[in-house]
């Protein structure tokens, strides 16, 4: 019965427990007699192969959207390029912005993508079609990307949370319909522990409390409370062994040997960068670090320069690290905003909005570095050939981690939601 | 005779006008007698599983008034007002509390913040938050003065003007303004259709055609939700200008109405497409191409909230008694339409008739669900989905905000303002990250989607353990309330009684006694055993759900 095989692949699992209502739902008691696959079966089944996938992203989300012309799109022989010249990299014959000379070292790890295209130029619209492939709906919760991924990917039983943000996360929303399990654990810097994770007593007597909590909830139990209970004590045990857990060192950097500081660099961009690496290394499936705000509207070419120098060091080092330790080539780091920045420059030294044509980056994960897909014209004004558009994008990352962009996940009220609808994988990234 | 006969036939006609009117107004049965009708229709559709097939007992009154002040005021009820319930003799004192909680002005602050995140958590303008402060207050006016359901549906239909003022046009300023999202919503919380999924193609399993939805957007396009940037405002502004574009900004926005509404083609998609009449699928009405704006809304608001529409009515009884009872007569509780399948479809026929017949009166449909058995049976699990239906009452989350004031009044904490005041920092964008928003962040939930998908979460489970802000208003030590009654009240005993009335409202069990006793003994230090306790009380299951 493929409706019922086709439920079955989009049923959530919630932390490793088979969520029983959704189960029951959606398969009818004919099928489950006809000798389907029990759901221990498919548990094991899909548990392993999980594992074994070993992949992650990271997405260096750069929020505001930044200019093209002045990251890795420069145009220094033409009116539009305004006061921007270039530099040659470490592969012969691309040339990027120079206000990227560390990231121009590491060309060979690049593959440049400088024919993006997208019909979206408002912030809020933009940054979720990014991260979800769709234009926010009222109907449906789109997940984001690091929820999709954290779902497909992620080891429900970690100690450690599948998706991790760092920094400000506006508009770039959670899990949706996927539920609360693959929602981000949110840090807005990566100095400072994940909000609440410090324990409020020492752990002797936060051990006691948690033992004293249990005793007095068997009343309650007793009085109807019997599954509110059952679930608020897996949760808590769960959350215990998040903030008791050894990993939880993990998201401490001050435990990185000085070099490796040194390295990224002290600013918070860069923290995130190492943090992202350390938790990727842990068995974090997904990290997303941001950095912002490029929306230059003023000032353009002194605000992107500054901006630059924090992202240029870090993006480095993490590609230089993660190769160093093997890491890169299961690990895809992705790089982009949510649109580009106009050719023209406006009256106060500005660029705005201009998602007819920008850039994204992507390195890792078994993508082709060395080379750049795509051209924008001499002005920078239009995609020439064939543009990439955002579910070309959001393919091309799944494609790279081993996801099916095709599988569905339901909606509340049971529509089913492709991963990517439509959109074709970039081939060339890969080849 | 010297008066004209017509003047006697006026008086007549008046006089049989007004007993008309008085008979129409008190068309409604009484809440008791509705309550006692539709308890017997229930349970000749549904009876009682259980061997002896009769009724459960019922909860008794401490039970009732902690659920009857959670469910309409949204806390627990105060130690004062337990002690002051049980103590009350009289025999219909149930009924006297429902219309004392009705009374009181925290039912409208209440359920004016559940509809507001019914509204809210659909949005798709990212900067909504602006308004809520005015969709707010008008909820909780609108509730407290107990204005009709169809009055409430008609003010959001036909909303204009500045959203930050006119609380009614937040449903149409948080998506947009753009008329396929707004009618989508229109019918999802007002009809209970979930049309919207035939904005694409056909619906795939329920009936509706491409074409109703469109006909049902078509009543919007000349609405757009405009920013002002200078004084940092929304408003809903109506283009009955016949000007053929409406206009789409260069960064995609919607920026005027169009007069009329077209139905893109998708194999030509950057055509204008099809152009729509405004038909209502509910009830088959429409309106002529060319109808102004105030007509077109004004007509679909009528046509929402006569009573032979056969949605509007079941919509509302079928949500609140889903809220009240833990289970609604369709599931999901905003997707009732006619293709999905109804526990006990003639209680919820007699019950919408009746709702309808009240006028729509909500209080008149909060006493009268409240005086009903169901309401007063006690409350389990939700049902698994081979258990027979409303067997109970049902064990239910509470909303961030409810808990958020319980936490402050068990606490006996004041709520510190957000930052940067109501509208927060960062202008549009941002909002206040006060203590109420970061718990709301933590803890809320879009009250429409199923309550028993609500899972618990890690982040929610780390605030309660670890929240520097409660760690600091549990401490037995300072200017807390912990540190006052420990120096008050010397017997554990009876502190310990004191704690579970305020944060549970109620007493402990004599098992709960004896654990809490055997507590003190063993931490030996008494201050540092009842924060613990404290600690417990506001960590446990029961305190975030209205069992």
């Amino acid at each position: 019965m493929s409706h019922t095989v086709h439920i079955q692949s989009s049923v959530t699992i919630r932390r490793g427990q088979l969520h029983r209502r959704d189960f029951l739902r959606a398969i009818p008691a004919a099928a489950a007699a006809a000798g389907v696959l029990s759901w221990s079966d498919l548990m094991s089944v899909r548990a392993a192969d999980l594992r074994k996938s070993g992949k992650a992203c990271i997405l260096l989300w750069m929020q505001g959207a930044p200019s093209q012309f002045e990251t890795f799109d420069p145009k220094p022989g033409h009116a539009n390029g305004g006061e921007t010249k270039a530099i040659k990299t470490s592969v012969s014959g691309i040339e990027i912005a120079e206000n990227l000379p560390q990231v121009a070292k590491a060309m060979g790890d690049l593959c440049v993508i400088r024919s993006m295209n997208s019909r979206e130029g408002q912030h809020p619209r933009a940054t979720y079609l990014m991260h979800t492939g769709y234009l926010p709906s009222a109907a449906v919760k789109y997940p984001t990307l690091g929820s999709i991924v954290a779902k497909e990917l992620g080891n429900p039983a970690s100690d450690l949370p599948s998706f991790v943000r760092i920094g400000n996360s506006r508009f770039s929303d959670g899990a949706g319909l996927l539920g609360v399990d693959y929602d981000p654990l949110v840090m807005p810097a990566a100095g400072r522990p994940p909000e609440n994770t410090s324990l409020a007593s020492p752990e002797p007597r936060f051990q006691r409390r948690l033992g004293l909590l249990e005793q007095m909830q068997t009343d309650y139990a007793n009085h109807g409370g019997k599954q509110a209970v059952s679930d608020h004590q897996k949760v808590y045990a769960q959350a215990a062994k998040l903030v008791l857990s050894p990993k939880m060192q993990r998201f401490d950097i001050s435990q990185e040997p000085q070099a490796a500081k040194d390295a990224y660099g002290s600013s918070q961009f860069g923290q995130g960068c190492l943090l992202a690496r350390r938790l990727i290394e842990t068995g974090v499936t997904f990290v997303e670090v941001s950095l912002g705000n490029w929306d230059t509207h003023q000032d353009n070419f002194n605000r992107t320069r500054t901006l630059c120098e924090q992202l240029d060091q870090p993006y480095a080092a993490l590609l230089a690290d993660l190769k160093q330790r093997g890491m890169l080539g299961s690990t895809l780091v992705v790089w982009m905003g949510e649109f580009g920045r106009t050719p023209r420059i406006n009256p106060s030294s500005g660029r705005d909005h201009y998602p007819r044509a920008f850039s994204a980056v992507l390195a890792g994960g078994g993508v082709k570095g060395g080379q750049v897909i795509g051209a924008t014209d001499a002005g920078g004004d239009n995609v020439q050939g064939k543009p990439v558009g955002v579910n070309d994008m959001l393919r091309t990352i799944c494609h790279s981690l081993g996801i099916d962009a095709k599988k569905e996940n339901m909606s509340s009220v049971g529509r089913p939601i492709k991963i990517v609808d439509g959109g074709e994988v970039v081939s060339q990234v890969f080849s | 005779m010297s008066f004209p006969c017509r003047y006697w036939q006026f008086l007549f006609a008046s006089a049989v006008g007004v007993v008309l009117t008085a008979f129409s107004a008190a068309a409604a049965d009484s809440p008791a007698q509705a309550a006692a009708k539709a308890d017997k229709i229930l349970r000749s559709e549904v009876p009682y599983a259980n061997p002896a097939k009769v009724a459960p007992t019922r909860i008794d009154d401490e039970r009732f008034l902690r659920r009857a002040s959670l469910d309409t005021l949204g806390r627990l009820p105060t130690p004062e007002e337990v002690t002051a319930f049980a103590l009350d003799p009289s025999g219909d004192k149930r009924t006297k509390l429902v219309d004392k909680l009705l009374a009181n002005s925290q039912f409208g602050e209440n359920w004016g913040r559940y509809w507001r995140d019914v509204i809210m958590y659909r949005k798709t303008e990212e900067r909504a938050g602006i308004v809520m402060g005015a969709l707010e207050s008008y909820l909780t006016a609108s509730f407290n003065a107990n204005k009709p359901w169809s009055d409430i549906a008609t003010d959001f239909i036909t909303a204009s003007g500045d959203a930050t003022e006119n609380g009614a046009c937040a449903l149409i300023m948080a998506q947009q303004g753009q008329p396929e999202e707004t009618v989508a919503e229109v019918s999802r919380i007002f009809l209970g259709v979930q049309i919207q999924c035939a904005q694409c193609h056909d619906h795939p399993t329920d009936r509706w055609k491409r074409e109703q939805f469109h006909e049902l957007a078509a009543f919007f396009p000349r609405v757009a939700s405009q920013l002002r940037p200078q004084t940092q405002t929304f408003s809903v502004v109506v283009n009955d200008e016949p000007r053929a574009f409406g206009g789409r900004g260069p960064m995609n926005q919607r920026r005027q109405g169009t007069p009329e509404h077209f139905m893109s083609d998708p194999k030509n998609p950057q055509s204008q497409g099809k152009l729509m009449q405004p038909v209502f699928f509910a009830t088959g009405e429409k309106v002529p191409l060319g109808t102004r704006d105030s007509e077109r809304r004004g007509s679909l608001a009528k046509w929402t909230t006569k009573k032979d529409n056969p949605y509007f009515a079941k919509a509302f009884v079928n949500r609140m008694w889903s809220e009240l009872t833990g289970e609604g007569f369709y599931e999901p509780i905003d997707d009732i339409g006619p293709d999905r399948s109804c526990t006990a479809p003639h209680t919820l026929d007699y019950l919408a008739g009746q709702f309808a017949d009240s006028g729509y009166d909500i209080k008149w449909l909060f006493r009268t669900i409240m005086a009903g058995e169901l309401y007063q049976l006690p409350s389990s699990a939700p049902r698994g989905s081979e258990d027979p239906h409303m067997q109970h009452n049902v064990v239910q989350r509470l909303r961030a905000d409810q808990l958020f004031d319980n936490l402050l009044v068990a606490l006996e904490a004041s709520e510190p303002p957000p930052l940067g005041g109501p509208g927060g920092p960062g202008g549009l964008y941002g909002r206040g990250r006060g203590p109420r928003q970061q718990f709301t962040t933590a803890f809320g939930y879009d009250p429409s989607e199923r309550r028993d998908e609500i899972a618990h979460s890690i982040p929610q489970a780390l605030t309660m353990m670890n929240s520097p802000i409660i760690a600091q208003a549990l401490r037995g030590n300072g200017r807390t309330m912990l540190a006052r009654l420990i120096g008050e009240i010397k017997d554990d005993k009876a502190l310990t009684q004191e704690l579970y009335l305020r944060v549970l409202g109620r007493e402990p069990s004599s098992s709960e006694l004896e654990t809490a006793t055997r507590y003190v003994k063993t931490v030996g230090v008494r201050t540092e055993a009842f924060e613990d306790l404290l600690w417990g009380l506001v960590n446990s299951a029961e305190f975030l759900h209205r069992t």
